[in-house]
């Protein structure tokens, strides 16, 4: 017996340490989805060589870590969910000013000295067609009666994304939507997946806010969902790649930036059902040019969000 | 209570105290430094104690314990109410099928407790499994406190129904039929004699759901929050994960469950130090169990409607979602397709990788929980060395810390610079945060059974001059192997399905189980990511079970 421990304790211990990093060239630690990152990962190194660690996570996760991690940092790239982190990092003196060649066709407010998008998502209203409820047009048709019970809102606390449109649309009419949201029985529930599943399933009829690149590949595996951009706008999320100043792989870290913006890169991103960066790759899907887009103070509204929050707890808390 | 202080082990206590030191104490002082000096990741003892008192005075932070402490409570009542009659039944007597209920009776812990909650939501909710066979819902009794700890209860119930069946077999029908003879009824006999001299076992068993209840992240957070039923850890969740992130806030939350969890822990101590559990002496014990007799019916009735609620509802959503082509195309013969299970098999987004990565954790994290646990269990109780309190009290530290501290502790701790080495972003890191978070279950396991055996025993070694060292291994373990064995197989389990520390703290590059799932879910292809659940609870069932047989088959346990 002693002799059969001591085998899996070897076999535990090797195969634990080949899962190390000793021979990592770069690290990204990303926000967006896993598929994405091993592709784009993949790619890279097939271009250039460079081997690409990835740690990938929600936004919140990833921040979480770095900000573990502070006093030995080890990441070179960060993409984030949320411009937010870009904002914060920038103004933290964390970040290395680049501009990629391949930058020059994503437009100037997807861009800035130290970040760039790499994609954008967007919200809209996430639909069960077989709902057997009316196709909705606007975000308020979802505080009609037809839809009584069965709105899902991801929670605000919890998606950078929604906290945007929920303070955009709170600061057109003062929480009016919200308070008729709640009037009409919509729930407010966990991140953006948490509360898209309940409307596959058909629990409930729509998600007010759904982030659009999922539930396009939700609509693409074949659920009966569609995706609805209102005509009044929508808010959307740009994901800003950074490198980080303490990165000891700086040059690297540019080339991944480089190969993430290439025609090839931007393709990968295209397939996921983002929006590119790059406003001359085609994809299959609205692009940035055909929404609407709300119109707000990007830096008041985060100034507020403790106090939005909040508000929007008092209305939905029971 | 006789000769303590047999001699021959200080080495035995250094290996303990070194092992919990490595494993326990040194994520626990960085979040406790971290709680006190905020700037501690940069690595600036900078303002001291600024944030504890903003932190404290939040108003919202006294429901949070409140539903915290009646949410754990909740669930130790429901789970003792289901797991106490069934378990008596099974050490007393006869029932019929034992062994089977025993296996479906394990499933449970294999569930991760995310995946069951989203397998019960997606029966229960409009629509669901339930509404699409029988046509009504259960929505409102789903997200309330009392579905809650429905969920909560089911998943962890099974550690008391082992518990109670072990160590009530253990004190035997033997203790109780002298009380008969003496002219006590079967019930007075029960009551008075077996339920109290198998308080050990009960009462640790009932302090570990205790702790898992108020540690519990996935069912709170699915459930709860649609409740307005907020806990601590789902406090301490929103303030890891959401930007602007507060660490210590985090860390002073945490140190508040670890309080509440020591509360019970004393309480628990209380009841067992007020006398002696002694019941395994040199005297064979007589295993003959009494027929069942007009009882069969109802005890089988209750052990399947318990096992259809705890195993069957959860497993068979799993797979009802697993086998679906579409969440939306529902139960239908034309959504049925093998094509999540395909993925998982054809290794897609590295499906296979994870489940070597976790299932060679959880047994290396067995082996080493159930080393150190079996050594300060031993130290503890059965030696008079100073300082065993403090071993004893690192043995349940853990319990009540939440996954997602120790993660973030082990990093302050092992990330810092200037260490000539750290298993920050190597698998060890991994291995450490589930030795921490799992040590408690087999330390409880081990420390109750070594406070059910007679000093009388290791003694009676020592008088035939065996060495202490030779009376631990030839006496003493072999007769606490039984139990130990059954926590390192639920650590097995547990370490596989670990969710909240690995998201955290995985190595770059290592995908786990419970990673690859969530991320599966993340992007919406639940599909995928409960084929995955499936077939890592059907091996996490099968796996330990064939060990078990070859111990079994070898004579290093008996059945």
């Amino acid at each position: 017996m002693l002799n059969s421990i001591k085998g899996l304790v070897i076999g535990a211990v090797s195969s634990l340490l080949l899962a190390g990093v000793a021979h990592a060239d770069i690290t990204v630690y990303t926000a967006g989805p896993q598929s994405l990152i091993d592709k784009l990962a993949e790619g890279f190194t097939a271009e250039s060589g460079v081997k690409v660690n990835v740690f990938q996570a929600t936004t919140g996760k990833v921040m979480a870590r770095i900000e573990a991690e502070a006093a030995n940092p080890v990441v070179d790239v960060l993409i984030s969910a949320s411009w937010d982190t870009a904002t914060d990092f920038a103004k933290r003196g964390w970040l290395v000013s680049y501009t990629s060649p391949n930058a020059e066709k994503v437009p100037d407010f997807l861009k800035n000295d130290t970040a760039v998008a790499q994609g954008v998502s967007a919200l809209g209203i996430a639909w069960n067609t077989n709902s057997g409820t009316p196709k909705p047009a606007e975000w308020s048709d979802l505080a009609k009666p037809e839809f009584k019970d069965l709105v899902n809102i991801p929670d605000p606390a919890q998606s950078g994304s929604a906290f945007e449109l929920t303070a955009a649309l709170a600061g057109q009419d003062d929480f009016k939507l919200f308070k008729d949201l709640k009037a009409n029985g919509a729930a407010i529930a966990g991140a953006n997946a948490e509360a898209l599943n309940p409307v596959l399933q058909g629990a409930k009829a729509a998600v007010f806010g759904a982030v659009d690149y999922i539930t396009f590949g939700s609509k693409a595996k074949g659920e009966s969902i569609e995706v609805i951009f209102p005509e009044s706008g929508t808010v959307i999320a740009p994901r800003p790649a950074m490198i980080l100043n303490w990165s000891k792989h700086q040059d690297e870290a540019k080339k991944f930036i480089d190969y993430m913006l290439s025609d090839e890169g931007q393709k990968l991103v295209a397939k996921t059902y983002l929006m590119p960066a790059r406003t001359d790759i085609a994809a299959d899907r609205p692009l940035i040019a055909d929404l609407k887009l709300l119109s707000y103070d990007a830096a008041a509204v985060q100034g507020k969000r403790k106090e939005t929050l909040q508000q929007i707890s008092d209305i939905f808390g029971n | 209570m006789s000769t303590k202080g047999i001699g021959g082990v200080a080495p035995a206590a250094w290996l303990a105290l070194g092992g919990l030191i490595l494993v326990v104490a040194v994520p626990f002082v960085a979040i406790v430094f971290q709680a006190i000096f905020p700037e501690i990741g940069t690595g600036s003892f900078a303002k001291p104690f600024s944030l504890l008192g903003e932190t404290l005075a939040d108003t919202r932070l006294l429901l949070m314990t409140g539903n915290t402490v009646l949410l754990g409570v909740c669930v130790v009542i429901v789970s003792a109410f289901l797991a106490i009659p069934l378990g008596v039944a099974r050490a007393l007597y006869r029932v019929p099928f034992a062994p089977v209920w025993d296996v479906l009776l394990l499933v449970p812990f294999m569930i991760p407790p995310y995946i069951a909650t989203l397998g019960w939501i997606m029966t229960l909710q409009p629509r669901g499994y339930l509404e699409q066979l029988l046509g009504f819902n259960l929505t409102p009794v789903l997200f309330s406190l009392f579905g809650m700890t429905l969920v909560m209860t089911f998943n962890t119930f099974p550690v008391v129904y082992f518990a109670v069946s072990r160590t009530v077999e253990a004190v035997g029908a033997r203790y109780a039929d002298v009380g008969r003879v003496f002219g006590a009824t079967p019930a007075r006999a029960f009551l008075r004699i077996t339920l109290p001299l198998s308080a050990p076992g009960l009462a640790a068993s009932l302090l570990l759901v205790f702790a898992a209840a108020i540690e519990e992240y996935g069912t709170p957070a699915a459930l709860g929050r649609r409740a307005g039923f907020d806990v601590l850890v789902t406090g301490i969740d929103t303030r890891v994960g959401d930007w602007p992130i507060d660490l210590p806030g985090a860390a002073i939350l945490s140190l508040l469950l670890v309080v509440l969890s020591l509360a019970a822990f004393l309480l628990q101590r209380w009841i067992l130090t007020r006398r002696s559990y002694q019941t395994v002496g040199g005297k064979p014990q007589n295993a003959d169990k009494h027929p069942l007799g007009p009882l069969k019916a109802p005890v089988l009735a209750l052990f399947g409607i318990v096992v259809f609620l705890s195993t069957g509802v959860p497993m068979l959503a799993i797979l009802a979602t697993a086998l679906s082509r579409t969440i939306s195309g529902g139960l239908s013969p034309g959504n049925l397709t093998l094509d999540n299970f395909v993925a998982i098999f054809g290794n897609s987004a590295g499906a296979l990788g994870a489940l070597t990565n976790s299932l060679t954790l959880g047994a290396a994290t067995a082996l080493l929980t159930g080393l150190i646990g079996v050594v300060a269990a031993y130290v503890v109780v059965k030696t008079k060395m100073r300082g065993r309190t403090l071993i004893d009290v690192m043995t349940v530290l853990p319990n009540a810390l939440p996954g997602i501290v120790v993660a973030v502790g082990l990093i302050l701790a092992w990330n810092m610079p200037g260490l000539p080495f750290t298993p920050y972003n190597t698998g060890f890191i991994l291995l450490l945060a589930y030795c921490c978070i799992l040590l408690p279950q087999t330390a409880r396991y081990a420390t109750a059974a070594f406070v059910q055996i007679g000093d009388n025993l290791e003694s009676a070694a020592r008088v035939f001059g065996a060495s202490g060292a030779v009376a631990f291994r030839r006496i003493l373990i072999p007769l606490v192997l039984p139990s130990l064995a059954s926590a390192m197989l639920l650590v097995f389990a547990l370490a596989s399905r670990e969710l909240v520390a690995s998201v955290v703290i995985a190595p770059v590059g290592m995908q786990t189980i419970a990673t690859f799932i969530w991320r599966q879910f993340e992007q919406g292809s639940v599909g995928i990511g409960m084929a995955m659940a499936f077939v890592t609870i059907i091996l996490t069932t099968l796996l330990p079970l064939l060990f078990l047989g070859v111990l079994r088959r070898s004579r290093l346990v008996r059945d």
